[in-house]
């Protein structure tokens, strides 16, 4: 059906595509293999006897691991704590009727339009006078406002589409609407949770501007660490690699695993 | 009749999440406010004193507060229409039958930039676009560009930066929307005219007008919202010529420490934020 | 092998040094006067730089010796300040302050910081005999860790600008020494050395705290400018001042494009891979350019003392001092002035020098084998005639940097002139000082 030449120019096309997407992680990981001297040959050099040094450096001499920890941490409780919020929510907005139920979700999707900036600062204070800086807690609350809104879109979404038949018979019988969520329809909605979840995790995990001005020390998140070496007498590029390396791989798997889901997510029903 | 429930039982489903994102949300907001209305500098916390909407009188008339505003929207407008001309060439591209393998890995790889923390891409844009000893001059014919030196260039690698992350995100929502089209419409139309352009005009464009309505909420609430990889690529510079809103924000109020101010910045941009989801959200936006 | 022998050197030093000491003061030692204080742990933020590498690897032989662990935090400079604020603003666990001189007259009117003088009161055991205040640089003392006539800080990590050069480049083109002037280095040096994709000079100007201090006022002092004058008022539309301005713009011919999104590291590595022939530079990053490790010239470098200019020498001066943070509770207090005094003390100046730190004591630098270290001789001459208000030390720096920042590298990109620059950084310096109550009367017209 295709010629030949729409075949190769075809061909070509996509190869440009997977190219230019890919290749800033391959320049990413071997540069992290680099000593300081070979990152820094002009022009770059492509073939290089590779070290783990940076990632040796990174991990137990910079604590990047402890960091690391920290985001895991941070991202799972986050996460949790939307769920366990946005999913009753969730199912309120897509099964019962009330006034302002408009006003309501337009005030929750609202949230994952504000720039963060707006409320560090005064989260900054809030913390401040609570003694809750550089506690995981103060970014696992924060991260809600992101998150609650995700998990609300999208597992509304999910509940709307389950047939409303289903909770009928199961009223008829006598169950209450909190049973009627956990046994009927939140199984069915599994998919939208779990989509959530993924999306809740990649953007806590992601943050940088809280993780910047809320932690210090204690509850530092790994990308404040990467930030945090760009400025000294010599800026360690391999060091810095590595630990983008570290960064992004757990987000790109778990990208990966999601990647059916993951356009339906970031439009978050827009698209049906 | 249909979702009837009690008061109670409604608010036992969404109070938590009501009171959650009101804790995290609202109050901070509602301090702002309260700093916004006052001097509030954090290295003169013993002069905090009453002084009414003066911190929104400077902002209104600074105009380097404009001037970062506007070239959000400079970037916003330069960024979006490329993102959305490659992503429609790559959705079409995608969408196009046969090889199905080569096809599934490019729909895989589109996955990775978009996954990327914001922060790594700054720091990968560091090493790539370094005069001497980045690849990206190296790739261009060794070329001598000074592409973080220079107030242009600089521009432009943000550009080009957001382009690579968010194009992908566009070309798989357009994807999805041309996978809505029946396949019978389409094939009828392949019959009637050979022309791609009428083609994606009038079979194609219908489906795709949701996920560009999307697309463009979505875009214009992250260009506000950009900070983390302007933050590690260039800070803002050189000069001033890559320092979008939220970074001149983050400036005032965590460098100049000027709480006060920075609070009135955010809250002004917290309103034009709104006013715009408002419009997006109620004129596009058909859903609940 | 080499390094070997300097250690070994360095603990025989120390050794005696600490024997001595130990021996003619009555008793007081380290170990002893830290007893009470055993177990404490204190919170500090550190730089990623040589200074700061130096003390940590000194480290190990304090908390030994005394039971106090030290915990570092290390930041970058440009996030050093922003924490430490957060920190005591938050009433947080930093115990020691870490002050960069453009930063004292702001923690001590916070009262962040206590004054050293009320501390040794409160702690009189604590004191090293030895502690010799007379023996710090007059000027680095006063500037770094005083305010207001009160001592609050010891100068740990110092600096003076000085003139990094490339012999070897220098010679090429047939110069046997460094440029006595900046015009000189302008009008001789600049067009010889700037060819082939080489430049005769870099000046660090990226826009934080590096074009305030290492860029627009290195042009403007030489030249007899200033930021102020006598009555508080922008100085910076004087003739003086827009000549130093005028000829930073000039000089921007010799550097290398994009000097605006040049840091020190930026600035250090050019230098290091004999791009750039002239760099002036802080004295602590000696090390790093004469490293081979990190330097590809490092055979070539010499330091000089920063060029003259028609209103003398006025090299760039700067650096940090420690100081006891008041909001840390007594036994805190005691361990964190124990630390401070170990750190900045003259028996470790040596062991803190030969690990690429640069103590502000002058007694080290008349001891003998320090040919190794060229930046000595520049280092110390610099130091007896800087300008302690190289950039203005009030509470209303950080506000006053960020705009001379801000128009500083606007004037560098050609966006405004020097004039409209000066004008629109007046004006706004202006507003604040007005704010802070300085033309009220309310405050005494002090830097």
């Amino acid at each position: 059906m295709t010629s030949p030449r729409s075949f190769w120019s075809q061909i070509a096309l996509l190869a440009l595509i997977i190219l230019v997407c890919v290749f800033p992680f391959y320049w990413m990981v071997t540069t992290s293999l680099k000593t300081q001297i070979v990152a820094l040959e002009a022009p770059p050099v492509w073939v290089f006897e590779p070290t783990l040094d940076n990632y040796r450096e990174a991990l137990f001499e910079d604590d990047v691991l402890r960091t690391l920890i920290n985001s895991i941490v941070i991202a799972i409780c986050t996460t949790a704590l939307a769920l366990l919020l946005g999913v009753p929510a969730a199912f309120a907005l897509a099964r019962f009727e009330f006034r302002g139920k408009k006003d309501l979700w337009f005030w929750f999707i609202t949230n994952r339009m504000v720039s963060p900036i707006v409320l560090a600062l005064p989260f900054f204070l809030i913390a401040r006078n609570l003694g809750l800086l550089d506690k995981h807690i103060t970014l696992i609350l924060i991260y809600l406002t992101f998150n609650l809104p995700i998990v609300i879109w999208i597992v509304t979404d999910q509940f709307r589409g389950i047939p409303y038949d289903l909770d009928e018979a199961a009223r008829l019988e006598g169950a209450s609407q909190f049973t009627i969520m956990r046994k009927i329809c939140l199984p069915l909605a599994m998919p939208g949770v779990a989509v959530s979840a993924i999306f809740s995790f990649i953007f806590s995990w992601n943050e940088l501007m809280f993780g910047l001005i809320l932690t210090r020390n204690e509850a530092k998140t790994a990308p404040a660490m990467a930030v945090s070496f760009m400025e000294g007498y010599n800026l360690p590029y391999g060091k810095i690699m590595a630990t983008s390396t570290l960064i992004v791989i757990p987000v790109l798997i778990f990208a990966l695993i999601a990647s059916k889901q993951l356009v339906r997510g970031l439009t978050m029903g827009a698209v049906k | 009749m249909r979702g009837q429930v009690p008061r109670r039982t409604i608010f036992a489903f969404i109070g938590p999440a009501v009171l959650g994102l009101a804790m995290v949300g609202i109050a901070p907001l509602l301090y702002a406010v309260w700093t916004s209305l006052h001097f509030y500098n954090l290295t003169k916390l013993k002069r905090v004193e009453f002084i009414g909407a003066d911190n929104y009188l400077t902002v209104l008339t600074d105009e380097v507060f404009w001037q970062a505003m506007g070239r959000t929207f400079f970037l916003l407008g330069t960024a979006l229409p490329l993102q959305i001309a490659l992503g429609l060439g790559i959705a079409l591209v995608l969408h196009q039958p046969g090889l199905t393998l080569v096809k599934t890995l490019a729909r895989l790889s589109l996955v990775l930039p978009m996954a990327t923390t914001y922060a790594v891409v700054g720091l990968l844009g560091q090493v790539m676009f370094n005069q001497k000893f980045g690849v990206v001059n190296q790739l261009l014919g060794g070329v001598d560009v000074n592409w973080i030196g220079d107030p242009n260039n600089a521009f432009a690698m943000i550009i080009f930066w957001d382009v690579w992350q968010w194009t992908p995100f566009v070309a798989l929502v357009l994807l999805a929307g041309l996978t809505m089209v029946p396949g019978e419409v389409e094939e009828a139309a392949r019959l009637e005219t050979k022309s791609t352009w009428t083609i994606l005009r009038y079979v194609q464009l219908p489906f795709l007008l949701p996920g560009l309505v999307a697309v463009l909420i979505l875009r214009t609430a992250d260009t506000l919202k950009l900070f983390d990889m302007v933050f590690t690529l260039t800070r803002g510079g050189p000069g001033s010529s890559t320092e979008f809103i939220s970074l001149m924000i983050q400036r005032v109020g965590f460098r100049g420490f000027d709480q006060g101010l920075a609070s009135a910045q955010a809250i002004i941009l917290l309103i034009i934020t709104i006013v715009l989801a408002q419009i997006y959200i109620r004129v596009f936006h058909k859903e609940v | 092998m080499k390094i070997l022998r300097n250690l070994l050197g360095t603990v025989a030093i120390t050794g005696i040094l600490a024997t001595g000491a130990m021996a003619d003061n009555h008793g007081w030692s380290l170990k002893k006067a830290a007893e009470p204080y055993a177990g404490t742990t204190i919170d500090v933020v550190f730089l990623l730089r040589p200074g700061y590498e130096a003390i940590e690897a000194m480290l190990p032989a304090f908390e030994e010796e005394t039971g106090i662990k030290v915990n570092i935090i290390k930041h970058p400079y440009e996030n050093a300040l922003g924490e430490q604020v957060r920190d005591f603003v938050a009433g947080g666990d930093l115990d020691i302050a870490l002050i960069d001189l453009v930063w004292i007259g702001n923690f001590a009117e916070n009262d962040w910081i206590i004054p050293l003088a009320d501390v040794q009161a409160k702690f009189p055991d604590a004191v090293d005999p030895d502690l010799d205040i007379d023996d710090f640089f007059p000027l680095v003392l006063n500037a770094f860790g005083g305010w207001n006539d009160t001592l609050y800080g010891l100068p740990f990590d110092n600096y003076s600008g000085l003139m990094f050069y490339n012999r070897c480049i220098l010679e090429e083109a047939g110069f046997d020494g460094p440029p006595e002037t900046w015009q000189q280095l302008k009008d001789e040096y600049g067009p010889a050395l700037t060819k082939d994709g080489k430049y005769a000079f870099a000046l660090q100007s990226k826009r934080n705290e590096t074009q305030s201090a290492d860029s627009f006022a290195r042009m403007l002092w030489p030249f007899g400018g200033s930021f102020l004058d006598a009555d508080f008022k922008s100085n910076l539309n004087s003739d003086e001042s827009q000549t130093g301005l005028k000829f930073r713009q000039d000089l921007m011919q010799y550097m290398p494009d994009g000097i605006v999104a040049y840091d020190h590291a930026e600035t250090v590595n050019a230098f290091s891979q004999g791009d750039v022939a002239m760099i002036t530079e802080w004295s602590a990053f000696y090390s790093s350019v004469v490293s081979p490790d990190t330097s590809k010239v490092a055979d070539c470098v010499e330091i000089a003392p920063e060029p003259t200019g028609p209103a003398g020498r006025k090299p760039a001066l700067g650096g940090f001092s420690l100081a006891v943070a008041a909001q840390a509770d007594e036994a805190e207090q005691a361990a964190a002035y124990l630390f401070i005094q170990w750190a900045t003390s003259k028996a470790n100046a040596r062991e803190y020098l030969e690990r690429g730190g640069v103590p502000a004591r002058q007694s080290v630098y008349k001891e003998d084998g320090l040919e190794d270290y060229k930046f000595v001789p520049a280092l110390v001459e610099s130091w007896q005639e800087g300008v302690p208000e190289f950039r203005p030390r009030f509470a209303e720096w950080p506000e006053i940097t960020e705009i001379v920042q801000e128009w500083g590298t606007k004037m560098m990109l050609g966006e405004v002139t020097t004039e409209e620059g000066a004008q629109e950084i007046g004006t706004r310096m202006e507003e604040v000082l007005e704010a802070a109550g300085y033309y009220s009367g309310e405050k005494p017209l002090a830097q």
